[in-house]
């Protein structure tokens, strides 16, 4: 072990600005991902004892930042969502009996590109993901957020495969509902 | 055609998440040449699926703490060390 080995001081100037991208490209928000830069820090500085030192200080760091990113995530959404009953089906919303529209999606005219540099709408995206119900956001967030494989989001989830599609076909119904009702819908919204 | 809409948008969000077999996949091509609300649905949750695509393929190769941030993490980790 060298010197500053054992010092989050020394670690926030070595190795800072790599978690914080890291943590960046999971969350895309800046005081978020300072956040838990900050948590993983002081967690790391805690748990010294247990770094055996067979990976490197960095690698090590990155293992804190990412259980720490996931515990955020499934706290944010305990702590916001009220909306758990209508996980049960909330399919039968969308449609008919019969398994028709029961009220039919329409076109939308804005292209990827414009829409994603638009803080306008990422703003209005955040706020309709929020609306998600727990599971539902859970696996969206891991899954289409972060980026993850199917495999860790079914793991960190604690889902089977099967149901991690049936989620993430409820929150695309949903978010797609609220996305016209919030952006698309306004006529001129852009 | 119309009863089977229900099925048919969940084919179009698998396919965002799996590939498609061969049946699934020309049970939908041939559902979705006959609808057109599921057409427009396969095109919005695509869109949307390009949106969140593209953050997670942002690059933040050049994206540094800046000294403010930097600051106050060192503040921090002092108050909390001490
Ligand atoms: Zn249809």
């Amino acid at each position: 072990m060298k010197k500053g080995d054992d010092d989050p001081h020394t670690w926030l100037n070595e190795h800072g600005d790599y978690l914080y991208r890291f943590a960046m490209s999971r969350l895309h928000n800046e005081e978020l991902a300072a956040d838990m830069l900050q948590e993983t820090l002081l967690a790391g500085w805690k748990g010294f004892d247990r770094f055996a030192g067979q990976s490197t200080i960095r690698t090590w760091l990155v293992g804190i930042l990412k259980h720490k990113i996931i515990d955020h995530i499934r706290r944010e959404i305990r702590g916001r969502n009220l909306n758990e009953a209508i996980e049960n089906d909330p399919t039968s919303a969308y449609f008919n009996a019969n398994g028709s529209w029961s009220e039919a999606p329409n076109a939308w005219k804005e292209n990827p590109e414009d829409l994603f540099s638009n803080e306008q709408f990422n703003k209005t995206l955040e706020s309709c993901i929020d609306k998600l119900p727990e599971k539902q956001q859970l696996v969206f967030r891991m899954r289409d957020i972060s980026g993850e494989d199917t495999q860790t989001t079914c793991k960190t989830c604690d889902v089977t495969t099967t149901h991690l599609h049936v989620l993430l076909h409820r929150a695309r119904l949903a978010l797609r509902i609220c996305l016209n009702i919030h952006w698309f819908g306004k006529g001129s919204a852009s | 055609m119309k009863h089977a809409c229900k099925e048919v948008s969940k084919l179009a969000s698998d396919s965002l998440d799996r590939p498609l077999s061969f049946f699934e996949r020309l049970k939908f091509k041939l559902h979705l040449s006959m609808c057109g609300h599921c057409r427009d649905f396969d095109s919005n949750i695509t869109l949307i699926h390009n949106i969140t695509e593209m953050m997670h393929a942002t690059d933040y190769g050049q994206t540094r703490l800046s000294e403010q941030q930097r600051k106050r993490l060192h503040d921090s980790l002092n108050s909390s060390i001490e």
